[in-house]
């Protein structure tokens, strides 16, 4: 495992991962203020990319077009990209999901399905269902040694482009007046539109942002990829969702650190040899190890009523989590004991599996440390990951935005 | 005086149940109106009538003399009437100071495209509701000063939470204020200091009408009190009129407690 390929693969899974990113981001959003899956979410990053790509094939450029013209051409593929997939949001929330504002929540969510399906259906009857394909330009192959590697241009750009675009992002959000009247929508839809906040208005607008960076999302795809498949929507908009939930449904900062670590998470596990991936098992097996051992007893402890908090009884909790022989499996073993022990005791025997299962994955990997995952497995990686973080964490990495009730 | 508010003959009722019936009543310029009556007698429902969120089944009500009935909430608020919630409403994850500029979304109108680029107009507009928002803030002495102003809303103490709602909904200058039960759970210094900050408003020129149980605060703010009892207004007149009424004193007592007081 040479530094060069380490360093080549983490360009690669933070590329992917802004690209997640900027799909997530339109979810979680959307999220925030209407509380449900816009499942068409999806469905509009591929109409970005298609638009952008044909854009580009319209204005005739390929590799020998002069570089200023290509740029030209890049800017208005961007302004096409960005408005199509804008008018196409704000229409899909004003025709398909303003109507049914206030049903179940099952109703929306079938009304998204739909329409996913119809623009998938439109995108094949309108631009033919072969992949759209643009001609190989000279930024897309150009690379550049950075830290001594060798990384293309383009997946710099489009960490740039991104993470320029979050800053943008959060600034909006938090500090300027429709930033605000989207966080208080989102918190109190009635008690915002009593303090004076269309919220009409204000849904609109989240939609036309979050399809805004999806649009921009499908032309960096594009760009990297040089093509895009009318169903790409369907797996990028998945990633893009699970990236939301992995970071938080509804909490921005946590959409983009979800994507980034879906991201590095599928690179990487195809990438690079089992014996470098299984020290990320062992830094997993030591936060474990500090979630069994500490976190978690110590958050029990807390909870004891002051008249049993005697040294004993809180040491009999701290050997169930440490499982030590004689009390910790005694306690197990015991046909009554209090509820607080043998809540733990489970607690314990769960979180000891975790960490016993990390532990031998671990050797596993050492023992077959030059071997490397099959690339099919990458979709497979990802939503092992997803499901092995939300089961400790249900309201994922970032948590959902706490909203504390009175 | 001219007539702030009006309510004309204002009926709503859930299904069955007539939560508020044929209700008429007007509130003046710069007067502090309160409404009182039992548990479940319509007061709140009034204010969600008057503040947009329902719909009257009949009658009208009229914002100097301009019809708010059935117009959305945020509409009504840009008109001029703002309130605050009985069951405190504030926007818990965000601050102190945020839940007040949030009050001035109406009166603002900053664009997004604006705002990002940072414009002249735009900072200008930031540094008005800014000062605005510390002026308000100010209002209330020693509870939102300094750090705590950037405090998510959900830290604050009960009482302050209560301050923070009369805090966010002053921030639009509004024509009427709308207030639902200020003073509830707050011990009797506490409601003091809010009924001398109510009469503060008032100087400041305000027209307030409030929900409110403890009679102390009505009776040493209001100009006029109205009863209602099952969504009707049972009496309505000076604070001594109203809590000697023999109709406002059974529907608070019961009829046989009435009679036996009497
Ligand atoms: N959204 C609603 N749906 C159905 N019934 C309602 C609704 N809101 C209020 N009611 C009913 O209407 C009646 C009046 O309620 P309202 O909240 O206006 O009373 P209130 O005078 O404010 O009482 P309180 O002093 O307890 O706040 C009550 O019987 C209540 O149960
Ligand atoms: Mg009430």
């Amino acid at each position: 495992m040479s530094f060069d390929h380490i360093m080549s693969v983490t360009i690669g899974g933070l590329t992917v991962g802004m690209i997640y990113a900027l799909i997530a981001l339109g979810y979680t959003m959307v999220y925030g203020v209407l509380k449900f899956i816009n499942f068409a979410h999806g469905e509009v990053f591929t109409v970005g990319g298609y638009v952008a790509a044909f854009s580009l094939l319209a204005m005739g450029i390929d590799a020998s077009t002069p570089w200023l013209k290509v740029a030209g051409a890049i800017a208005l593929a961007l302004v096409a990209a960005v408005t199509v997939p804008m008018v196409l949001g704000f229409l899909i929330e004003r025709i398909a999901y303003r109507p049914l504002r206030g049903r179940s929540r099952i109703i929306p969510l079938l009304s998204a399905i739909g329409v996913s399906i119809v623009l998938q259906q439109l995108i094949i009857i309108i631009f033919g269902p072969k992949p759209v394909t643009i001609p190989t330009l000279a930024l897309s192959s150009a690379s550049v040694s950075f830290l001594g590697v060798n990384v293309r241009v383009l997946a710099l750009v489009i960490i740039a482009v991104s993470a320029a675009l979050m800053i943008g992002l959060t600034y909006l959000v938090k500090s300027t007046r429709i930033g605000k009247a989207m966080r208080a929508t989102s918190q109190d839809m009635e008690a915002a539109e009593m303090m004076g906040i269309d919220t009409n208005r204000t849904i609109a607008f989240t939609f036309l942002v979050g399809s805004a960076l999806a649009g921009i999302g499908g032309l960096l795809v594009v760009m990297y990829y040089g093509s895009l498949k009318y169903d790409a929507g369907f797996l990028y908009g998945l990633k893009a969702f699970t990236a939301a939930v992995l970071g938080g449904i509804g909490n921005i900062p946590g959409a983009v650190v979800g994507a980034i670590v879906l991201g590095m998470t599928e690179t990487y596990g195809v990438s690079v040899d089992l014996g470098f991936l299984a020290w990320f098992v062992v830094a997993g097996l030591v936060l474990g190890l500090y979630v069994q051992m500490v976190r978690v007893p110590n958050r029990r402890l807390a909870h004891i009523a002051a008249d049993r908090r005697t040294p004993e009884y809180e040491r009999s909790i701290m050997n169930v989590y440490r499982l030590t022989p004689y009390h910790g499996i005694k306690t197990l073993l015991a046909e009554r004991t209090d509820a607080l022990l043998s809540v733990s005791a489970v607690d314990a025997v769960r979180l000891m599996a975790g960490n016993i299962f990390l532990a031998v994955l671990a050797a596993v990997m050492f023992i077959n440390s030059s071997a490397r995952i099959d690339t099919r497995w990458q979709p497979v990686i990802a939503f092992v990951v997803l499901m092995v973080i939300l089961m400790f964490r249900p309201s994922g990495i970032l948590g959902e935005a706490v909203t504390e009730k009175v | 005086m001219e007539p702030v508010l009006e309510l004309q003959d204002v009926s709503m009722s859930f299904g069955g149940l007539k939560a508020v019936d044929s209700l008429s009543f007007t509130v003046r310029e710069n007067e502090i109106v309160s409404i009182i009556g039992p548990n479940g007698s319509g007061k709140t429902t009034t204010f969600n009538l008057i503040s947009g969120l329902y719909e009257p089944h009949s009658g009208d009500i009229l914002l100097k003399g301009e019809s708010v009935a059935g117009l959305r909430p945020d509409l009504v608020h840009n008109k001029g009437i703002s309130r605050t919630f009985q069951s405190l409403r504030l926007f818990t994850n965000m601050s102190v100071l945020e839940n007040v500029l949030v009050g001035m979304h109406s009166v603002t109108s900053a664009g997004p495209f604006a705002s990002m680029l940072r414009l002249p107009s735009v900072r200008r507009e930031e540094k008005a509701m800014y000062d605005k928002a510390q002026e308000i803030l100010g209002m209330f002495p020693g509870r939102f000063s300094g750090p705590r102003q950037h405090q998510p809303a959900f830290s604050l103490s009960y009482a302050n939470r209560r301050r923070l709602e009369i805090a966010r909904a002053l921030a639009s200058d509004p024509v009427l204020l709308l207030l639902d039960e200020p003073v509830a759970g707050m011990n009797p210094a506490e409601s003091h200091e809010v009924m001398e900050q109510i009469r503060m408003l008032r100087e400041k020129g305000y027209t307030i009408l409030m929900i409110e149980h403890d009679m102390h605060v009505v009776g040493g703010v209001s100009d006029r009190v109205i009863a209602m009892d099952h969504g009707v207004k049972i009496a309505e007149g000076t604070y001594d009129e109203v809590a000697n009424d023999p109709q406002v004193v059974e529907a608070y007592l019961g009829k046989r407690a009435a009679d036996a007081t009497a």
